[in-house]
């Protein structure tokens, strides 16, 4: 049997995400999206249960994240990106598709999540679909 | 691996002739490794009288794991009598802080006005180390430490001696970290006590009394089964019992965790003062 476990601090980020009405995701320390809430299942188009665990190059694959002047963002340059890489709070905006096609226009506040002073374990990030312009 | 249960009580000490059948002191247990290398448990009331009778031994190095600081499980320090001998020497390992080292926050027990006596003047050589992050070695055993759900930073251990595996989480609420029911590598402590022989597990509370104490950090029984069952362990002992809880309703408890395990799982046993488990 395999016994390796997430850190405590990434097992309570997602426990405390569960909890939130707020969309919240979490990445872990590999980029890999390990959980998202189901306030975030309306954002991001389906839930969890129905995504599953997925690697950083799919979910930025699946999600299409961009600049609100249309660049193409990579993982490594979206708001949780940064904070895992630079290890530090970052809050923007970028325009993403959920996977039930809808475009959206997202404002993300996203921090790196640290078990010691030395330790990132992952990335909580709390994000409100912007209202659409009238 | 050879098993000894000094005290089994949580939160506070409880005496009496109520409690007499389990015992009234508070955390503590002896592991004696495969190579005669002896590791203790916790620090609570129970350390008083292990003490008295590792003080009839010949003058050596115990290991001392701390999980967490809160005074039940450091309360029988100040009188554990290797620490009041020169000739001694005491290696305790604890949960890491940011703020402070292992010593500085023993010491705020050990120093008045808690204490008389302060910890600079205890004639043993006492070491005090954070528990490292990946598995090391003690004796004849590999021992694991990982932080785990409870107020403040709490850690459970795992102690493999010659194949067979004790897990030591006595303060503990994976409750609140299973709420989807999905993986259980995402449940607290889950890799500390996957396929243990032994798990000695915090039982605090009733069903009924969890619900007003949700996020007091303690398991109710069924969770502790529960956790027991997901970890799949060889057999589950209900520790850290309430000091409120009476012998009596100690073994009225014991029906349902024992219905809650799986069959191919033992009984569980009531950790109790005295209890010896041998592994191996």
């Amino acid at each position: 049997m395999e016994r390796k476990q997430p850190d405590l601090v990434l097992i309570v980020a997602r426990s405390f995400a569960t909890k939130l009405a707020t969309p919240t995701l979490i990445i872990d320390a590999n980029g890999n999206l390990v959980y998202f809430n189901d306030a975030a299942s309306d954002v991001l188009g389906r839930s969890y249960l129905e995504i599953g665990t997925l690697h950083a190059s799919r979910w930025q694959e699946l999600f299409q994240p961009r600049t609100l002047d249309e660049e193409p963002l990579t993982a490594e340059q979206t708001p949780g990106g940064i904070a895992l890489l630079e290890r530090r709070p970052v809050h923007d905006s970028f325009v993403m598709r959920g996977l039930d096609g809808r475009e959206r226009e997202i404002t993300v506040t996203a921090f790196p999540l640290f078990s010691q002073p030395d330790e990132v374990v992952g990335v909580m990030s709390i994000f409100w679909e912007r209202p659409a312009k009238s | 691996m050879k098993i000894r249960v000094w005290g089994a009580r949580g939160s506070l000490s409880a005496p009496g002739p109520a409690t007499v059948g389990y015992g009234g002191n508070t955390s503590c247990v002896e592991v004696e490794l495969a190579d005669g290398t002896s590791l203790i448990l916790d620090a609570g009331s129970g350390i008083r009288e292990l003490g008295q009778r590792l003080l009839g031994r010949e003058q050596g190095e115990l290991h001392i794991c701390l999980t967490h600081l809160h005074v039940d499980h450091v309360e029988g320090l100040g009188f554990f009598g290797p620490l009041w001998r020169a000739g001694w020497k005491l290696r305790f390992w604890g949960p890491p802080s940011t703020t402070a080292t292992l010593r500085e926050r023993v010491s705020r027990y050990l120093s008045p006005p808690l204490f008389p006596i302060g910890l600079s003047e205890a004639p043993a050589e006492a070491v005090f180390e954070d528990a490292p992050r990946e598995p090391w070695r003690i004796g004849s055993a590999v021992i694991e430490a990982q932080m785990v759900e409870h107020r403040g930073p709490t850690l459970g251990y795992r102690i493999e001696d010659e194949g067979r595996v004790l897990a030591y989480v006595p303060d503990h609420e994976p409750y609140l970290t299973a709420a989807l029911g999905d993986e259980p590598k995402w449940i607290s402590g889950w890799a500390l006590a996957a396929g243990a022989d032994l798990l000695l597990h915090d039982s605090q509370y009733t069903d009924e009394e969890y619900l007003g104490r949700l996020g007091w950090g303690h398991s109710s029984v069924t969770h502790a089964a529960n956790f027991a069952r997901a970890a799949g362990v060889r057999q589950l002992a209900m520790f850290h019992h309430d000091p409120m809880r009476s012998d009596r309703e100690l073994e009225e408890l014991y029906d349902q965790v024992a219905d809650s395990l799986r069959r191919d799982q033992e009984p569980p046993l009531i950790a109790r003062e005295g209890l010896e488990v041998i592994l191996g």
